[in-house]
């Protein structure tokens, strides 16, 4: 066996760190910056982009939330993106059970459709949806995002939530059904307790994609009602074209509560996002 | 194994996912495929017309100008971006110093709204107050010609392209999932036989990668068809068209000039588009993994 000789070594490693250290900063950098421009004053902005703040105000924060209703944007979205969660998740659980455990006539139909809107550019169905939702009177209401939200998120949901189901051994159910439990009782006394990490696993993903969600709050509102925090974002670059220093404030507040989330349930987030991507 | 009223059990389990997926995705598909046969505004009901819209776009250049943009990016983020996250994957698998930390921030970008990187891209690189004119200073360039790199069409297609090409932690997760999940003994084998870190890593890790970079691949393309959010908070396929693509042409048909017909006309043609491209990519991964199979 030949020696890799130890300068070489040395090469690569360094360049392994360098590696490391430039798509790091890439990756917080902008962030970072920034969060330090948002407790500068209007002046020091527009005087020079890589200097420290004088002091750490906090105007710019207060100009936000003067401008634009960010908490009620907060709001809309928790409640928006809870009920989505809650809806997919109860939907979800449902129907990838039966998928799993039983054949019959229209299976395969609702496999087959399922997967097809995997693959939807969700762009390309926005016309209609705006059409329908205009003239069920749900345009610009929060229960219209939740059904929109709701639905685009089951085609992943569906699958991971299938192949989880395929874990659990049917001889459960079996010896229930023997003691003579009706389907309802099997499947919520026995299969949802055992079920719980995978529902764990969609809610999660449901919830990361929904939060960031744009394009569809874009299209299906037009005012504050129903307005969800990454489409305020779009608001704000409007109302707050002049005085962008508050719009560094709006979008630290708009990031800051992601990111430390994200930090604090990491090990769940990135099982949820692997078992979404691999299974769906 | 006998359930009482099994059929029933079965249409009150999934009617209620089937009937959302009917209104959200069903009705509409097949209005888009109607209407893009018709002369349909706002203020003009669908009436039928046969390929009128079709020859539309066809005809219009900045329809053409977002195809190829479309493409052009699926093409970067496919190739580029994904092995980008391999790579990362490849460093942080031998859990480096540092290798958590590295893992968390690289992730950052792909977890908060992409509206918000947008919006953060526009500030840091305003040609008034963003970070270009220092360092254009520092460089020694005229400062009265500091580059406006979402504003001027030159530089605007790579401008954004640069906000989400180099962001690949999602892929470098997932790959990171992939090989944590390899058996622990086929290295230990090679360990013994004498094999160098990037033989193992050339003739191990990597063909056992092959499935799941396809799906990597897959996804990046999927969400290239369909990417809006940033394109739309920075240049909204401007300068001219220098960065149009399909969602923005879409949307600028549907919303601004109020022609439904056209715009789920460039609909179907994006539904085409996605669907071709996920059954190539399946096509050419899953033929690999079958002859690595068969050997």
């Amino acid at each position: 066996m030949k020696k890799t000789p130890k300068g070489m070594l040395f090469l690569a490693k360094a360049a392994k760190y360098l590696f490391m250290i430039f798509f790091t900063l890439i990756a917080v950098a902008p962030i970072l910056w920034a969060a330090v421009s948002s407790f500068k004053t209007y002046a020091e902005i527009n005087s020079s982009a890589l200097s420290w703040p004088s002091a750490f105000r906090l105007d710019n924060y207060r100009a936000a939330f003067q401008y634009a209703p960010i908490a009620k944007y907060f709001l809309n979205s928790i409640i928006i993106v809870g009920c989505s969660v809650l809806v997919t998740v109860a939907l979800v659980a449902m129907c990838a059970y039966i998928i799993s455990r039983f054949r019959f006539r229209l299976k395969t139909v609702i496999v087959l459709l399922i997967s097809a809107s995997l693959m939807l550019p969700a762009q390309a169905i926005s016309q209609p949806l705006f059409a329908i939702f205009q003239k069920l009177q749900i345009f610009d209401t929060k229960p219209g995002l939740v059904i929109v939200y709701s639905a685009m998120g089951i085609p992943m949901s569906f699958f991971v939530m299938v192949s989880y189901y395929k874990t659990i051994s049917p001889a459960l159910e079996e010896s229930a059904y023997i003691d003579g439990a009706s389907f309802l009782q099997a499947f919520t006394s026995i299969i949802l307790p055992l079920a719980k990490p995978g529902l764990v696993t969609i809610a999660l993903l449901q919830f990361i994609n929904t939060w960031n969600e744009f394009y569809f709050a874009l299209m299906l509102t037009s005012g504050d009602t129903a307005r969800t925090v990454p489409i305020a974002l779009n608001y704000y670059m409007g109302t707050f074209a002049n005085n962008y220093s508050a719009l560094f404030a709006a979008v630290v507040m708009t990031v800051l509560p992601t990111i430390v989330l994200f930090i604090v349930l990491q090990r769940q987030v990135v099982e949820s996002l692997t078992a979404g991507a691999v299974k769906g | 194994m006998k359930i009482k009223n099994k059929g029933l059990w079965i249409t009150l389990f999934t009617a209620p996912c089937m009937l959302l997926f009917a209104l959200v995705y069903a009705a509409p598909i097949v209005t888009v495929a109607y209407t893009s046969l018709c002369n349909y505004t706002t203020f003009s009901p669908p009436e039928f017309t046969g390929l009128k819209n079709f020859v539309t776009i066809f005809g219009d250049r900045d329809f053409l100008v977002s195809i190829r943009n479309t493409l052009l990016w699926v093409l970067l983020q496919a190739g580029f971006h994904v092995t980008l996250g391999l790579i990362m994957a490849l460093v942080l698998r031998r859990k480096p110093m540092g290798w958590q930390v590295v893992r968390t921030a690289y992730m950052i970008p792909n977890i908060i709204p992409t509206a918000a990187t947008g919006v953060m891209f526009t500030l840091l690189l305003n040609p008034s107050f963003g970070v270009v004119k220092p360092l254009w200073e520092k460089l020694g360039f005229d400062t009265g010609q500091v580059p406006n790199l979402f504003g001027n069409s030159r530089y605007a297609f790579w401008t954004v392209t640069f906000t989400w090409i180099l962001y690949s932690g999602f892929n470098t997760i997932i790959f990171l999932a992939e090989m944590g999940a390899i058996d622990k003994e086929v290295y230990e084998a090679a360990r013994v036989d004498g094999a160098k870190p990037w033989q193992i890593d050339r003739y191990i890790t990597l063909p056992l990668m092959k499935n799941i970079y396809g799906t990597c691949v897959t996804l990046a393309s999927v969400a290239m068809v369909s990417q809006f959010d940033i394109i739309y908070m920075t240049t909204k396929g401007g300068p001219g068209n220098s960065t149009l693509n399909l969602p923005i042409y879409l949307y600028k048909t549907a919303s601004l000039e109020n022609n439904y017909g056209k715009a789920n006309a460039v609909g179907v043609i994006q539904i085409v588009i996605g669907i071709s491209l996920v059954l190539l990519i399946q096509r050419l991964f899953m033929a690999k993994a079958g002859e690595e199979d068969g050997k």
